[in-house]
């Protein structure tokens, strides 16, 4: 049996294709101003790339904040269910996730099955998410894809105390305008958000083995700053960006 | 239900309600902050009590005397006052609770110029002797006070009727709750928060008449109701500004089955006794009232009452609704958290503002709620 997990997020939408529970095929695109374009999009393209041409039988979990977008879901998942259910698919060990994502982070603690026990979600603020480093990196004029890398460099990270995405912008230009160098910069902005985000995951009962997900899992930056805060080194899959849509279309096995 | 479409205008626009009231009655109209305001003795004196909730509008001019970490139902309450809005009130009434709610009086006292302002000063412990005593003591000099205010005389007579007319309206609303715990789905949650609010803002003998009429209709409705199975919840926090939020719950296979909510609970539990010392009954209901977070009683009381409510509604889960800045439920939060998960009631906090929220992050933070409960 196929199945599908659809998870449309405020900045990308990802889809993952499992064949008798085991993944062999994923798509990631822009998800852009309609989601419910972007939902159908990343679904053609995930079934067109795996040469399948008929969709009957297949079922589909969508989850994500676009997840009520997608008419054609059989179901739909709120993504921190289905980031539980992914991050136990790629490793049944895993008992904590730190998801950053693109709007927000979460972070959440899973039982020995690998379901919800507890989670909690920063509030309606981009601090600390990809959003937040998309607009330090311009700032910067750094390419996003440089952001993380360059910070390893650093030799003195800065201290940045705001993590309010405006304020930090300018605490950022007035660490430029002091000629700070742009890896210290960078490194201060991965070690204040690691430090947030520990702080948030100890208020749900921090555990280990831990897992980052998420799209911003791919700044080994931050990473390095989470463990840094952490004082251990975290789990991160390289379907990390993916969790969500796998999880969706593992809970989709199920229904 | 077309009584519920009425309240829910009124309370969308208690403002408009609360001036026409005043022209057409020519009655005094006094704004009060919280449940522990004695609205009894405002309705003795043939004045009207109008519980204020916030504001809807942008607010800026309250942000000039409020520092960042007020909560949006005083910064809304400041604005509207400040803006002109309420200047149709003849007076403005701040029991002693919580410290923004002391800061706000006493920034009205400085700067508003329309009706008359009243500090009821209570006793911030409720479990002793000399508090008893001293919670009588403030409302006769309400009393007192309110007389001269208003000049008017109050007797004992007035507030025994008013008495009797709140304990009509008080035991009203817990039989919807009853009848809403029995059959969650009779009533939606929307309707009901409307249904509580508007006991605090229209001409109490008016809202009598419709509350008997809206019980007498949930009771022959009520049985016809089938039971849809939906996850029975219970919310916990100040005051719900957002009604939005059960038919988020509603829509997300939830329903709320019973609230510990100074719009909901706390306002109508208790009811005064009839007999005796009118004054010395209506302090005693607030000395044996579950409390406010801004009071204090055994340090386990709200937990223990928190509890009972969970049990008695069968609740599957516990949602708290904190004001943001609230700092007295804030202070609660993590020991009423811990006594719910010691009886194995899962809890969520939900952290909101007074004015719309982000709807996405609500829906899926409450989704994944019962997502976990399922």
């Amino acid at each position: 049996m196929y199945t599908v997990g659809i998870d449309i997020g405020s900045i990308t939408a990802k889809a993952a294709l499992l064949q008798d529970g085991r993944l062999i095929s994923t798509n990631l695109i822009f998800t852009g101003y309609n989601s419910a374009t972007a939902g159908k999009k990343v679904f053609s393209e995930l079934l067109l790339a795996a040469g399948m041409n008929d969709t009957s039988g297949i079922k589909v979990v969508s989850t994500g904040y676009g997840r009520s977008s997608v008419d054609f879901a059989d179901k739909a998942i709120t993504e921190i269910t289905c980031h539980a259910a992914g991050a136990y698919f790629l490793n049944e060990k895993i008992r904590f996730i730190i998801d950053i994502g693109g709007q927000d982070s979460k972070a959440i603690l899973l039982d020995e099955k690998g379901k919800v026990k507890n989670f909690v979600m920063n509030d309606k603020c981009a601090a600390g998410t990809g959003r937040f480093l998309e607009v330090m990196a311009r700032a910067l004029e750094i390419n996003l894809d440089d952001f993380g890398a360059l910070s390893l460099d650093a030799q003195n990270p800065a201290q940045i105390s705001s993590l309010c995405t405006v304020f930090a912008e300018s605490e950022v230009i007035s660490l430029i305008s002091k000629g700070v160098a742009r890896e210290n910069i960078i490194a201060g902005i991965h070690e204040s958000i690691g430090s947030r985000i520990v702080a948030l995951a100890a208020r749900t009962g921090l555990t280990t083995p831990l897992m980052v997900t998420g799209g911003v899992a791919k700044n080994v930056g931050l990473l390095g700053a989470l463990e840094k805060a952490l004082g251990f080194k975290p789990d991160v899959s390289k379907y990390a960006q993916l969790t969500g849509a796998i999880g969706a279309a593992v809970l989709a096995n199920k229904l | 239900m077309q009584a519920i479409k009425e309240l829910s205008a009124i309370v969308g626009d208690p403002i408009s309600y609360a001036r026409k009231l005043k022209e057409q009655s020519g009655k005094k109209i006094i704004g009060y902050m919280c449940t522990y305001a004695p609205e009894e003795i405002i309705q003795a004196a043939g004045a009207h009590p109008l519980r204020l909730f916030g504001s809807n509008k942008n607010i800026f001019l309250a942000d000039g005397h409020l520092q960042a970490y007020c909560c949006s139902l005083v910064r809304g309450v400041l604005e509207d006052a400040l803006s002109g809005d309420l200047n149709f009130l003849d007076g403005m009434i701040f029991p002693h609770t919580c410290d923004t709610v002391q800061r706000l009086s006493d920034i009205w006292r400085l700067n508003i110029s329309y009706g008359f302002h009243l500090d009821v000063v209570l006793p911030v412990k409720l479990d002793t002797k000399s508090s008893r005593d001293y919670m009588v003591d403030v409302q006769n000099r309400f009393r007192n006070d309110l007389e001269k205010a208003l000049q008017v005389t109050i007797t004992d007579d007035d507030i025994k009727k008013s008495i009797a007319l709140y304990n009509e309206i008080r035991g009203g609303l817990k039989k919807v709750y009853e009848l809403k715990n029995k059959n969650p789905e009779v009533i939606s949650g929307k309707d009901l928060s409307a249904l509580v609010r508007a006991a605090m803002i229209m001409d109490r003998n008016d809202y009598l008449r419709i509350l008997l009429n809206v019980i007498a209709e949930l009771e022959t409705k009520g049985s016809t109701i089938k039971s849809t199975g939906k996850r029975r919840l219970i919310i916990s926090g100040g005051i719900c500004s957002q009604p939005d939020i059960y038919s988020v719950i509603e829509n997300a296979g939830g329903v709320v089955v019973g609230d510990d909510l100074c719009t909901g609970s706390r306002y109508f539990e208790g009811s005064i006794k009839t007999a005796g010392n009118p004054i010395a009954a209506i302090a005693e209901r607030y000395w044996q009232r579950p409390v406010c977070p801004a009071k204090h009683l055994d340090k386990n009381a709200r937990a223990e009452n928190l509890i009972k409510i969970a049990q008695d509604g069968k609740a599957a889960g516990v949602i708290f609704m904190l004001l943001k800045f609230c700092d007295p439920h804030a202070f609660d939060y993590p020991y009423l958290k811990e006594s719910l998960a010691a009886v194995s009631i899962p809890s969520l906090l939900l952290e909101v503002e007074d004015q719309p929220q982000a709807q996405g992050q609500l829906q899926t933070r409450i989704e994944a709620f019962l997502e976990t409960l399922s």
